[in-house]
């Protein structure tokens, strides 16, 4: 057992925590609460140069060959900082991946090097629609076999990046006649596709610089070769998919819950009331025991998820725990650290209010935490059938 | 063209030190260590040069210390140095600069480094004695403190910061060394697939013991937090009392009403 990360994980570690604080923290604040997206693009761009996009990408395809547990904490260290950022940063990791894994060749030089150097700003993962949530395999949007190309009609919904992303990964049902997750096709449509729409963007409650609209797909017309992966295989792609991007998901929100806590922390430690430093007070310290105390324990649920994973062992009962875990710790060192400012925390003036306003729907997307536990328990009772 | 670059890893300054068992040092154990910020200024400042001059010159890092400086070194590497020394020495933090820099000198002197780049000084000891004194003991000519770089045809135009904001420019021909100071540049980040493809550099081990001769000349007697200040002076009573009481503290405590 040896619970230490490598000298690379070290400086890659490193090398996020520096870029955010020099960054992304100065303009965090700005960014949520303005309309403009010129600042995030531009980071977007700087953390493609500096290879943050691909990870755990092959380096002839441009990507950092750094492995699933370099991506876990250069992840948290960028959502310390922004989550907004971070969760485009997490959302390209998991496209590139997703083309690294089941694309052709031609597909992976096509997009991977784009989405890794920034030429794309981002790219989306097109799967959720209105009547398809938590039941993906539930989807409606279809992919008509037209001979020399396919026709996609339908709306997704959720999907995030979408105004600025070069690339779209889109599910589609292309067998409506087979039983249920088995006739879903995977394609890979480009920005300005004829057809492809990009609608309303969302008015969220967090994570406002990342866009999140709606895609909608009218007559949008796509070549064969926009098909990845097997005909009616794409499903059971998606599925496999999202379980890494819940190493990406947690580790985003075990950094809005350090953020958190540590602002809060030091807080209690400045702030007198009765005469004394409110950390003074057992009351505090019990909260700051508590929190950290669960940051931990996501911490190395995610590092184990991840090392699983580069060791390409099982992980996706692993994947979902710490992604349930973490992101439910964040939201309770979110609420603690709010609380640890008392009125201040509730105002604007200070940043923990906008960290519990990011931290609440990781424990919704990528698979909300309802599912998450389905995932585990059907994981741990297939040992017990 | 070979150059040269002596690097120190040191704590993360944000850290809180304690003195250790004896005294003489800060206890280690559960320090974050960073490379020394000047020394990132010498990183950086080697690697452009690298790159003005082309792919044919070398830039060796070099760093002394346990095996923890290796993440140093692969820094140095994933920023663009060719290849590492690690001279290996569990026992770094009780050698004095002398001793420091009689190391480098016995492993720079037959190498035929045609410049040499060190930071100003180290964040954790400060003695600024390291590089001037490898500089002496090559028989190297040496200018300190650079704030500006510029290099053509074996002269090296030095921008210096003096005191008060004075600048002043240094030429001096190679071989040379120079120490390098806040503002002669910005550090690129190391990127996440040069990290990566560090790994492949070699790295070279040397044991202290092949290189140093030269017994300490300084010692460390004492490493000690400041005294701790009193709590502040609270004045109570009539306000013209007060006033006088507080011109009063002021001429005889500070230096406000001389």
């Amino acid at each position: 057992m040896f619970l230490e990360l490598t000298e690379e994980q070290k400086l890659i570690q490193e090398t996020a925590r520096e870029f955010a604080a020099a960054e992304l923290a100065p303009v965090a604040a700005e960014l949520d609460g303005s309309d403009d997206r010129g600042p995030l693009l531009a980071n977007l761009k700087k953390l493609a140069e500096l290879g943050f996009m691909g990870l755990n990408i092959r380096e002839d395809l441009g990507g950092a060959a750094a492995g699933t547990v370099a991506f876990s904490v250069a992840m948290t260290e960028i959502a310390r900082a922004c989550a907004s950022t971070a969760v485009t940063v997490s959302v390209n990791n998991m496209v590139c991946e997703v083309i690294q894994a089941i694309g052709s060749e031609e597909q992976k030089r096509a997009y991977i090097p784009k989405i890794c150097s920034g030429e794309f700003a981002a790219a989306s993962f097109a799967l959720t629609e209105t009547g398809a949530g938590s039941d993906p395999s539930g989807m409606t949007t279809q992919a008509v076999d037209d001979g020399d190309s396919f026709v996609l009609n339908g709306a997704k919904i959720f999907i995030t990046s979408a105004p600025y992303a070069g690339v779209f990964v889109v599910w589609a049902v292309t067998d409506k006649d087979a039983p249920k997750g088995k006739g879903i096709s995977c394609f890979l449509v480009e920005a300005g596709t004829p057809g492809l729409v990009i609608g309303k963007e969302e008015k969220k409650m967090g994570q406002h610089a990342s866009a999140t609209n709606e895609v909608l797909f009218a007559d949008c017309r796509i070549p064969k070769s926009a098909l990845m992966g097997r005909l009616n295989d794409g499903f059971r792609t998606a599925v496999g998919e999202l379980a890494g991007g819940r190493i990406g998901i947690g580790s985003l929100g075990l950094g809005v819950g350090l953020a958190a806590m540590d602002y809060a922390t030091k807080y209690t430690t400045e702030r007198a009331q009765f005469g004394q430093k409110i950390s003074t007070f057992q009351a505090i310290q019990w909260m700051i025991a508590d929190g950290y105390t669960e940051l931990e324990a996501a911490r190395l649920l995610l590092m184990n998820a991840a090392f699983r994973k580069e060791q390409g062992k099982s992980f996706a009962k692993e994947a979902s725990m710490a992604k349930m875990f973490a992101t439910e710790a964040a939201n309770r060192a979110c609420y603690k650290a709010l609380q640890m400012l008392g009125g201040y925390g509730y105002t604007r003036d200070f940043p923990v209010e906008r960290y519990a306003r990011d931290a609440r729907i990781t424990a919704i997307y990528e698979g909300t935490n309802e599912i998450q536990r389905v995932i585990i328990s059907r994981e741990i009772l297939r040992n017990f059938a | 063209m070979k150059i040269l670059v002596c690097i120190k890893q040191v704590p993360d300054m944000e850290s809180r030190f304690k003195p250790n068992g004896s005294g003489v040092w800060f206890e280690e154990t559960d320090l974050a260590f960073r490379m020394n910020e000047y020394d990132e200024y010498a990183v950086e400042q080697a690697v452009r040069l690298k790159e003005q001059l082309g792919d044919a010159h070398e830039v060796t890092v070099l760093s002394i210390g346990p095996d923890r400086v290796v993440e140093a070194i692969k820094k140095a590497l994933a920023m663009g140095c060719d290849r590492g020394v690690h001279v290996q020495d569990p026992a770094a933090s009780l050698k004095d600069p002398w001793q420091i820099a009689a190391i480098i000198a016995a492993y720079a002197r037959d190498k035929g480094f045609d410049l040499i780049f060190t930071g100003m000084q180290s964040q954790d000891r400060g003695s600024a004695q390291v590089g001037v004194t490898v500089a002496e003991d090559l028989g190297l000519p040496c200018t300190t403190t650079l704030v500006g770089f510029a290099y053509d045809n074996g002269t090296i135009t030095a921008k210096r910061e003096l005191e008060g904001g004075v600048k002043g420019v240094v030429r001096v021909k190679t071989p040379a060394l120079v120490t390098c100071q806040l503002g002669l540049n910005v550090p690129r980040y190391p990127t996440l697939p040069n990290i990566m493809k560090a790994k492949k550099k070699e790295i070279e081990a040397i044991p202290v013991g092949d290189l140093l001769r030269e017994e300490a000349r300084t010692a460390t007697a004492s490493f000690h937090p400041p005294a701790k200040k009193g709590g502040g002076i609270v004045l109570e009573g009539e306000v013209g009392a007060l006033v006088d009481q507080l011109v009063g503290i002021l001429k005889d405590k500070t230096a406000v009403l001389r």
